[in-house]
């Protein structure tokens, strides 16, 4: 099904801007919330996992149920799994599209990754030793 | 030991007026700070010294190695990228600008991932905007567009708007009417006196239909502009034209959608069509603390706000080309330098990917997402609890901030002074 994703800021992903690594920050920013009855549509329980691809990839994040929405718009809070399918483009303004961005969903039974799963993907190595 | 008035170093709203309280040189309590400050006040997850990455893992190094390391791979490489600022105070981003113009590089802030399109808007029509402080005593309409500020500035609205009285406004709560426009009801559009609700994608036709029905032109407004119906509209226009003072704030809503720029100079537009009415103004809500201090930094020194190309040996600006997203899209920079912001959080992966392929450094007090993409991390002293400094609140009002402790780690301006030293000295200037 298609949806409109948006990304933004939330006093949770903000309170863990310091503290990256822990889990409170994998929770949120993991989370794609939903209006509950495109919850139903997609056959999908709050909490189950759901793949959100977009034209620049897919990522595996956790259902939220959530009435703030408008039916046939996902909210996933500002951080690295937003930012895995969210392309690199500008229009010359310097800006990418973090909003208002054509996406697919669909159940999935697959697991997330970490956030350091998702950087490890690409070249990158968590630091370990705190 | 208490101390009083310790301006907060997280959001653009510097409030200043938190207390803290200090024993044995740690921080034990915040007082009137948000949520978002006592994590920041509270946060021990500084590293103790730099790190550096090795094929297994990574290992303790040195400054000297450190800084070393950052000045060797500058002047290595050919297109540097000296990227973030919006974490660190005034003098350190002064110092910033200096490398970037030794060494021929780039330099720019989160600005290009936040206000950007803003700065571009306001070059094209001006800002007509006004200092927080005019629009907590005198504001009697308040609209917050595309923003969220209980979530995102969490004490704007106690300090500045609908729960702070002031000198003109005896009982804000009541004679203040607070206006939200989201595409979300989210709990800053549930305490609004009117709620907007756009279709995503529809500020820019919302904003022309106010336009038109200001300027008296209203019987051109189709019934329903991008989900808002007319009538909620004519209603808008006529609490902001019988407003003695109003004040829009906007935020990313507007500068990450389809647009962009557009959108912001469409409420610029709106702001200038009301001022024939009434005196209104417009903000844009900064969000990373300091990132409004380094476009007045970058501007008083270079004459641009930010994506600022030394290669030609002068300034150049052209946000699009020489702005930190496009470059790393475009695998163009071979090195980088960041400071004080985690673009290996906030910037989609097509660029954090060549952040990896290519020589980084990071200074930062904390390990975040880019540390995993990082050669070097270097951390630092924070910036307003034990590092002093000057930064720009969201009004442009430049605010001295103190330390609270006595720092352990040298602070951001002593590590970027110690690396324009020695590559003056590599250079023999
Ligand atoms: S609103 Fe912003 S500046 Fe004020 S205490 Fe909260 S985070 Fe700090």
């Amino acid at each position: 099904m298609k949806f409109i994703l948006n990304t933004g800021r939330t006093v949770t992903q903000g309170r863990h801007v310091e503290h990256k690594y822990h889990q409170g920050y994998f929770e949120e920013t993991s989370s794609c919330f939903i209006h509950p009855l495109d919850l139903m549509d997609l056959d999908l329980e709050d909490g189950e996992h759901v793949e959100v691809v977009s034209e620049w990839g897919s990522v595996v994040l956790r259902a939220v149920s959530c009435e703030d929405l408008r039916k046939g718009m996902i909210f996933v809070p500002l951080g690295p799994f937003a930012n895995h399918i969210i392309p690199p483009r500008t229009h010359s303004t310097g800006m990418p599209d973090f909003k208002n961005i054509t996406v697919e969903l669909a159940r999935t039974e697959r697991e997330r990754l970490t956030q350091w799963e998702l950087m490890e993907k690409i070249g990158g190595k968590r630091y370990e030793n705190q | 030991m208490k101390i009083n008035d310790v301006v907060c170093p997280f959001c653009g709203c510097l409030c200043d007026d938190l207390e803290i309280t200090v024993e044995h040189n740690r921080i034990v309590a915040v007082d009137n700070g948000c949520t978002l400050a006592n994590a920041k006040f509270m946060s021990k997850e500084q590293l103790a010294s730099p790190i550096r990455r090795t094929g297994e893992g990574w290992e303790n190094i040195s400054y000297d190695e450190a800084i070393q390391y950052t000045v060797d791979m500058l002047l290595d490489a050919d297109r540097p990228l000296l990227y973030g600022w919006s974490g660190t105070h005034g003098e350190a981003q002064c110092i910033g600008v200096h490398v970037s113009e030794l060494v021929g590089g780039i330099i720019d802030s989160t600005t290009s991932v936040c206000h950007g399109p803003s700065i571009l808007a306001i070059q094209e029509v001006g800002h007509p905007g006004c200092t927080l402080g005019r629009v907590k005593n005198r504001a009697d309409v308040v609209i917050y567009w595309g923003c969220n500020p209980l979530e995102a500035h969490p004490r704007h609205m106690s300090r500045y708007t609908t729960y702070a009285d002031g000198y003109f406004l005896q009982n804000a709560f009541r004679e203040r009417k607070v206006i939200v426009v989201d595409v979300r009801e989210t709990e800053t559009a549930r305490v609004a006196d009117e709620f907007i609700r756009i279709k995503e994608g529809g500020d820019y036709a919302v904003l022309s239909a106010l336009r038109a029905i200001v300027r008296g032109k209203g019987d051109v407004v189709p019934e329903s502009v991008a989900g808002v119906s007319r009538s909620q509209l004519e209603r808008i226009v006529t609490l902001c034209k019988d407003a003695k003072f109003g004040a829009i704030f906007f935020g990313l809503g507007l500068t990450m959608t389809r647009g962009k720029y557009k959108n912001v100079r469409n409420a610029i537009e709106l702001v200038d069509e009301l001022s024939r009415h009434t005196k209104f103004t417009i903000t844009p809500m900064r969000g990373h603390w300091n990132v409004y201090g380094s476009n007045e930094v970058f501007t008083w020194m270079t004459g641009y706000p930010y994506a600022i190309d030394f290669c030609r040996g002068i300034a150049f600006y052209n946000p699009g080309e020489t702005s930190a997203i496009d470059l790393l899209a475009r695998k163009e920079c071979d090195a980088c330098l960041i400071i004080g912001s985690d673009p290996g959080a906030h910037f989609p992966r097509g660029c954090v990917e060549h952040l990896a392929e290519i020589p980084t450094v990071v200074i930062d007090p904390v390990p975040t997402m880019t540390t995993a993409l990082a050669d070097v991390q270097i951390p630092v002293a924070v910036s307003g609890i034990d590092a002093d400094g000057t930064a720009y609140r969201m009004d442009g009002v430049p605010i001295r901030v103190r330390k609270v402790i006595e720092p352990t780690l040298p602070n951001d301006r002593e590590v970027l002074k110690s690396i324009h030293a020695k590559m003056k000295e590599a250079k023999g200037q």
